[in-house]
């Protein structure tokens, strides 16, 4: 409704503004005199851009207060007009940014809103326009003349408003709501941790579950105003605002990685819903995918600051992940408008937004087209807003919003002279251009340089407060050792970075100059020099000292080690232009410091050319960094393995000697010298072993959905398939170790949890790729400790999860039969509302989904088997199961199934009596076992943890081997499909260097569907390619002059980065976690 | 990145705990072993002496806790026990570096653990004076075949003094090997890893500022202590940093990323101070300093992640070879990450060895990683470590290659003195193998 009203508002301001000048246009009365001076503006000579593609070589601007009447070549100038001469400018449509955001005042507790006050429909961005236009000067120096506002924070945040950026009051300011609807698909940054939800696999049910309740509002209501004897609906304000924009607006979906964006689209097609993005700036890495989904991007042009990496140390700590990023986001707008996505470029995520314009020129100069970049300002923005009408071209009938430059808008020299906002003329100013030390003194250093060594002097001083360093290569003179340099006559040039090749040997004297060339460049200055106490590190270019080196950047480490005694000795190393490092040898030489420099002026200018315009050379990688794929994996094809050790995992038990062959993904047939088919790849795999791919029964990787959506105490709604992660670096990592299929389970913060996904471990393939489509639906429950642990929530006992447990399933059978009712006509009440949480225990108890129930204790084991006999239900598997020796009897009647650790106990006070030879015992009693990894290093030798039952119990080796293919395929009711090396199977197999139960064994290759997913030579090749690459773009770096932003505040944690990887609630103390991980940099 | 959700967690945890720990202070069923009475001799063994090469089909007598003969042919004495160890191996008991065994009894329940002392500045608390003799973990550590270990607190920076114990005993004076055997230091605090440059950089010249004034503080302290003590009232922390300065026994700093080694060796050797690194995982990165220094390197477990996204998957696993390739001293540790980790995991020590195996290193230097080379870095080497004549008698029987997850102990002396290798996993074991057998 308010949407509207503005809406017919602004209609009515715009039909004033162009029709007379001397009406009001505010209905607040005058104070004092009128102020009538004419606002008449005749912009004669200028250039004017009236839209992407479409200029005027030399034309006149009519603005009449805050209208545009007339644009035209030659216009004549009617009386009263003041004449701006824009003779050399070029005048373009004022600027709009289509997205900012600011904290907006939630709606009181009280105010029929949603019961979760991350739902905030109704809320607008109107009662902040006096808060936005803070910011305005700024946006203005930009050449933006429009901007959205939109609510920050929150799941379904509210719509925005569209705000002129003026400097009057807010009336004139807001031109009206956006038909937009904000919504993020994860948990706030400033809300409460404690409070549901807080996962983004919570965020997402939420949202989900809110959209079926404001159509379920809908219904409700039109049955009771149908109906009125039924029972009167809530009024909800939230809902009746979100139904309304489900039917009639847009929802801008927060997207803050590459995954957010496909998720966004997963549920924009769940609910036929009209989507644009709010886009992060790396939608370059699933590229295809994303501009395929079709939604237009909100774009950001913040790029990523240069990373850290001042020496070798500093180097080895930041992946190529992120120096790829470094390299690659600036193309990242071009690369998305080259393949037809419709952006916008907003200031969205900048901490200064005047680099604004500095940004999208970077953008234009790394691949996107200039007309594309105008029209991601102007024209696309204000299609998208339906304000196009009014704003986004130079064109009379439209407000007269302007940029008027001294030049080509995207060339980085232009300058902003003024912007014109609804009429008024703003003038831009533009803004003005623009360290007693025991190291110091002469050292001896010896480099190696091919075969030979090359000694050089490492001069170091003081300068101002800083300290300078040059190297300077010592020549022979060939008299008694003597030696001489020749770098001290050419210190005083200070040009170090010009492109100008004789910079170096240019001399005043005839003999200096003779010296110099007869060895040129022999001096090399330090740069980048940052001192700590007991180090410092530099950039040098060792091709300036001798030709012996290649040419660019190396960086320099020195360890100075006071060793008491005024004894001081230092250590360095040089990492070289090519990634190599080279340990040097150095020695002090001289006690007395270079003491001339002091004196010294740096009258060098910083450099204000750094870019080439050039698109980045750096390849893509899927998923980007280290151990990324560079082209898909090749297609199954035929495959025959040659005379391994087979073990089968089936009936066939254990071969030896025999051949496997595959075809299309799938096993064909084992046996002994099998014929070879035309086409067939053969490998040899003698002397090797090959099994089935291991399968982990339980894992926590590859979501950054959060694992633990803990809060509430059932949440049966939320889906760890809707948080894959195909990047989490672990998938490669656990395929190394021959992991082909993993069970991605909820955590254990609460009796139910979320609904679990089968993943395979396809690395290098997309998100939605690694879902295991065959695999049945499951769910997580969880007994004991980790559920009764909140205070403040029920259950605190063990009694109280069973009754929770059991009132669960009651209210689903309940749930099920109001909506059977309905749906035979029944109407005596309002129709069923779908409630997601219900439909997951419904499907559990029609056997539709798996329940796969943590549990220690003996006594919750046998109360929940009897508490699922009771309704009807066969449980999944028990999970953890430590106490399962005590009462595998029980658990063999029920046909209960055994997932469990090969030896962890003594974590906490439920697993005391936990031992290792639990999966023998359960084994023994013919109980299906398998031995799990609920860890992410522990999963890359599951072969060794299987052993273990050996080692505890005397489970024979081809049993053992069976806890971590077959038997968690049978729990996971995959067996059909994997688990052992059997014709019609997935080829899912690990080829191993030697018997797979021995810890001195390792995995050789991995294969998924009849496709080689890893083995240790590609891995090589990666590594090697990787090293490469990092050295490229570390150079690149080092040789980047544009300012390094590492000393601003701690940038923010990426989204992915917010969740943990494990279950938090399973490590009890999380001490051992902490411990080990705090050196760990961002994975 | 993530410490908020953690730091809630463990505050749910800590409170829960408070209101639910129950009292635990059983103790274990298990019976300290005799003082050796009888010369013993085990025959018909591959004996693997690890400091020469190893005996097929060989003997090893001990008399009196010490080992008296090792070889081919050895002279039995009168009333010897002989031992017919045929297909069987003969090892020195393993040796756990570093572990909190003995310290703490179940993670979650506060109650039970002893690891961690208040604040940033313990090098005054000893490891030793908290070892409960009759920890359950203790004997399930044992039956692995690990014999000895350094105990050691946690904590965020000076940790405490370690010990080395063996792991059967009354009390904790049975026990000790070697105490104090070590300063145990988070060389982690020393480095902090602020984003930005120049509070990171301020806050690291402070802290390393500070340590060198603690050190030089007590160096005054002690020279006022020996001069007039009367004037220079007691300082416990003070007091203990003495024994550290003089070289009685070293700093052993926590250090994995290449910076922070490098740090913990510059400042260890401008302070004149012996100095071992526990972690190591970027240690071939600082050779140069390693051997110059004669700094040795407890490898703080292999089957550990990679550091960085960037590293190869097997970083971890071909540690141990690359220290040996590059000639740096080193022993490998156990129980890190894969496991809920720590004493509760420490018999899985042999499989660090192992995989290290499999990953590039040669058997017998293998298990030199976790008996000699232990022994040496941790200043027990006169003892223990090998199978040598003179030693200890702290040996394993094995019925296979101790490196293989299949293999069992099935006899095992501390200083002649046998072990019992039941544990409370046996016990449970056999009682309900009793309820099925039925």
């Amino acid at each position: 409704m308010r949407s509207l009203v503005l809406l017919m508002f602004a209609i009515t301001l715009g039909l004033i503004q162009v029709a007379s000048a001397q009406s009001d246009v505010a209905a607040k009365p005058t104070e004092g005199l009128r102020d009538n001076r004419p606002q008449k503006f005749a912009l004669t000579n200028a250039r004017v851009v009236v839209q992407p593609g479409q200029v005027i070589a030399n034309a006149t601007v009519l603005i009449q207060d805050t209208a545009i009447i007339k644009v035209a070549e030659q216009a004549s100038i009617p009386a009263g007009f003041l004449t701006i001469d824009c003779s050399g400018q070029t005048i373009y449509p004022g600027l709009i940014d289509a997205y900012s955001e600011l904290e907006v005042p939630r709606p009181n507790e009280n105010e029929s809103g949603h019961w979760n006050s991350n739902v905030t429909p109704q809320r607008s961005a109107h009662v902040v326009v006096d808060e936005a236009k803070k910011e305005f000067e700024k946006t203005r120096s930009q050449g933006i003349t429009v901007r959205v506002v939109a609510p920050e924070h929150g799941i379904i945040k509210g719509s925005s408003s569209i705000v002129l950026a003026g400097d009057t009051d807010s009336g004139r300011l807001l031109m009206r709501s956006a038909p937009w609807q904000h919504v993020s698909l994860t948990v706030p940054k400033n809300r409460p941790r404690s409070s549901y939800p807080n996962s983004p696999m919570g965020a997402v049910a939420l949202l989900r579950q809110t959209l079926y309740d404001a159509t379920w509002y809908g219904d409700a209501w039109r049955a009771y105003r149908a109906n009125p004897i039924l029972p009167r609906p809530e009024t909800n304000l939230a809902l009746a605002s979100l139904q309304n924009t489900i039917t009639n607006q847009t929802f801008i979906v927060d997207a803050p990685n590459e995954r957010m964006a496909l998720r966004a689209d997963a549920i924009a097609k769940e609910f036929s819903l009209s989507i644009a993005l709010r886009g992060s700036g790396r939608e370059y890495r699933d590229l295809d995918a994303i501009v395929a989904a079709g939604h237009p991007i909100l774009l950001p042009v913040k790029f990523a600051d240069k990373p850290k990496v001042s020496d070798a140390a500093a180097a080895r700590n930041v992946s190529l992940q992120e120096l790829m990023h470094w390299d690659l986001a600036p193309e990242n707008p071009g690369r998305l408008a080259a393949q037809g996505a419709v952006i916008c470029l907003t200031t969205d995520g900048l901490e200064n937004v005047k680099d604004f314009l500095k940004q999208v020129r970077l953008a234009v100069s790394r691949g996107l087209d200039p007309d594309t970049a105008l029209a991601a300002m102007t024209t696309t923005p204000a299609k998208l807003l339906t304000i196009d009408d009014s704003v986004g071209q130079v064109r009379a009938g439209m407000l007269a919003n302007l940029v008027i430059t001294d030049g080509d808008l995207f060339d980085k020299k232009t300058k902003v002279l003024e912007t014109w906002v609804a009429g008024k003329q703003f003038r831009i100013s533009p803004p003005k251009p623009k360290s007693s030390d025991s190291l110091i003194g002469r050292w001896l250093l010896t480099f190696d340089a091919g075969d030979s060594q090359v000694e050089a002097h490492l001069n170091i001083s003081q300068k101002g407060e800083k300290l300078a360093g040059q190297l300077a290569k010592i020549l022979a003179t060939g008299q008694d050792g003597d030696t001489e340099e020749v770098a001290e006559k050419n210190d005083t040039d200070e040009d170090e970075d010009t492109d100008d090749a004789d910079a170096v040997a240019e001399s005043d004297t005839d003999a200096e100059k003779a010296s110099a060339e007869s060895s040129k460049a022999k001096s090399a200055e330090l740069k980048q020099i940052v001192r700590q106490k007991d180090r410092l590190q530099a950039s040098v270019r060792l091709s300036d000292l001798s030709d012996a080196f290649e040419s660019g950047i190396s960086q320099l480490s020195i360890i100075s080690v006071d060793e008491g005694d005024d004894v001081m000795t230092a250590f360095g190393s040089i990492r070289l232009p090519d990634g190599e490092t080279q340990t040097l040898k150095i020695a002090f030489v001289d006690p007395e410091a270079d003491d001339k420099t002091d004196s010294e002026k740096d009258t060098k200018k910083p450099d204000e050319d750094p870019d080439e315009s050039l698109a980045s050379h750096t390849p893509l990688l899927y998923p980007l960094g280290a151990h990324g794929r560079s082209e898909p994996i090749a297609a199954a094809t035929t495959v025959l393995f040659r005379n391994a050790t087979v073990w089968t995992c089936g009936e066939e038990g254990i071969l030896d000697s025999a051949d496997v062959l595959i075809r299309d993904g799938k096993f064909v047939s084992v046996g002994r010298k099998l014929a070879v088919p035309d086409g067939c790849t053969v490998i040899n795999a003698n002397g090797k072993h090959l099994t089935p791919g291991l399968i982990d029964c339980h894992s926590h990787m590859a979501t950054d959905g959060g694992v633990n959506e803990s809060g509430q105490a059932v949440t049966a709604e939320v889906r760890i398939g809707d948080f894959i992660d195909h990047t989490d670096i672990t998938i490669y990592r656990q395929l190394a170790g021959g992991v082909t299929t993993s069970n991605i389970l909820h955590g254990s913060a609460n009796p139910i949890g979320g609904q679990n996904q089968v993943i395979k471990l396809r690395w290098g393939q997309g998100m939605n790729d690694l879902r295991m489509t065959q695999a049945p639906a499951g769910i997580k429950f969880a007994l004991g400790e980790n559920v009764k642990r909140n205070q403040s929530r029920y259950p605190n006992t063990r009694m109280g999860v069973e009754q929770l447990m059991r009132d669960q399933l009651l209210a689903a059978r309940e749930y099920d039969r109001a909506k059977r009712d309905y749906r035979n006509g029944k109407r005596d009440g309002l129709p069923p509302r779908r409630d997601l949480q219900l439909d997951a225990m419904s499907e559990v108890q029609r056997g539709e989904r798996w329940i796969h129930c943590h549990s220690y204790r003996q006594d919750e084991i046998v109360a929940t088997l009897d508490l699922l006999e009771e309704f009807g239900i066969r449980i999944g598997t028990l999970q953890h199961i430590l106490e399962g020796y005590k009462v595998a009897d029980r658990m063999k009647r029920h046909g209960a199934m055994a997932s469990s650790f090969s030896d962890w106990w003594a974590y906490k006070f439920e697993v005391f009596d936990a031992i290792p030879y639990n999966g023998a015992l359960m084994h023994d009693q013919g109980i299906v076992v398998s031995f799990n990894s609920d860890d992410r290093e522990l999963a890359r030798h599951l072969n060794t943890e299987a052993a273990k039952a050996m080692k505890y119990g005397g489970v024979s080796a081809q049993e053992a081997l069976k806890f971590v293919t077959l038997n968690p395929a049978k729990q996971l009711r995959i067996d059909e499909f994997v688990g052992s090396v059997e014709p019609g199977k997935h080829a899912d197999l690990v080829i191993w260097s030697g018997p797979p139960m021995s810890t001195t064994t390792r995995c050789e290759q991995t294969w998924i569907d009849g496709r080689k997913l890893f083995d240790l030579e590609s891995d090589r090749q990666m590594r090697e390619r990787d090293g490469r690459l990092h050295a490229t773009l570390v150079q690149k770096i080092l040789d980047d002059k544009s300012p390094s932003k590492s000393d601003t505040k701690s940038k923010d944690v990426d989204e992915e980065d917010r969740w943990a990887r494990h279950d938090v609630y399973c490590t009890a103390t999380g001490q051992n976690y902490h411990n080990h991980t705090q050196s760990e940099r961002r994975q | 990145m993530r410490t908020t959700i953690y730091s809630q967690v463990r505050l749910a945890i800590a409170v829960c705990v408070v209101m639910t720990a129950p009292s635990l202070s059983v103790a274990h069923d298990q019976v300290p072993g005799k003082q050796q009475q009888r010369p013993i001799v085990i025959k018909g063994a591959t004996i693997h002496t690890v400091d020469g090469p190893t005996i097929e089909n060989g003997s090893v007598l001990f008399e009196q806790g010490k080992i008296t003969a090792v070889g081919k042919a050895v002279v039995v004495p009168a009333k010897a026990i002989e031992i017919q160890a045929g297909d069987m191996h003969v090892y020195p008991g393993l040796i756990e570096p570093i572990t909190d065994l003995g310290l703490r009894e179940i993670n979650a329940v506060e109650e039970t653990s002893d690891t961690t002392e208040r604040g940033e500045r313990n090098p005054n608390v000893k490891s030793w004076v908290a070892v409960n003799p009759d920890s359950e973990l203790i004997p399930v550590a044992r039956a692995g075949g690990v014999l000895t270990a350094m105990t050691a607190p946690r904590g965020r920076f000076l940790r405490g003094q370690t010990a080395v114990i063996n792991l059967d005993g009354w009390t904790v004076a049975d026990m000790t090997l070697l105490s104090p055997a070590g300063l145990y230091v988070d060389w982690r605090w020393m480095e902090p890893t602020d984003q930005d440059d120049k509070k990171r950089i301020a806050k690291r010249t402070e802290r390393h500022e500070e340590f060198s004034a603690l050190i030089a503080e007590a160096t005054r302290y002690g020279e006022g202590r020996q001069a007039n003590p009367s004037d220079t009232p007691t300082d416990v922390r003070l007091e203990s940093l003495l024994a550290v300065i003089a070289g009685k026994y070293p700093l052993i700093a926590q250090a994995n990323d290449q910076a922070t080694i490098e740090s913990a060796i510059a400042w260890a050797q401008s302070h004149q101070l012996k100095l071992i690194i526990y972690g190591g995982y970027d240690a071939p990165h600082c050779a140069e300093l390693l051997i110059n220094y004669d700094v040795p390197v407890i490898v703080g477990s292999v089957y550990r992640l990679p550091m960085r996204r960037n590293d190869a998957y097997d970083t971890a696993y071909t540690l141990p070879a690359r220290l040996q390739t590059a000639g740096i001293r080193y022993c490998i540790g156990g129980a890190g990450a894969g496991s809920p980790g720590g004493a509760a995991a420490a018999r899985n020590l042999p499989y660090h060895a192992g995989n290290a195996v499999a990953y590039g290193l040669s058997r017998n230097q293998a298990v030199r990683s976790i008996t000699l080379s232990a022994a040496e870095i941790l200043g027990v080497a006169d003892r223990i470590g090998s199978i040598t004549v003179g030693k200890d008698a702290t040996l394993v029987i094995a019925d296979g290659d101790i490196l293989e997850t299949s293999t069992n102990i099935v006899q095992a002396w501390i200083g002649g003195r046998e072990v019992d290798l039941g544990s409370r996993h046996k016990t449970l074991y056999e009682k309900y193998r009793k309820k099925y057998s039925r």
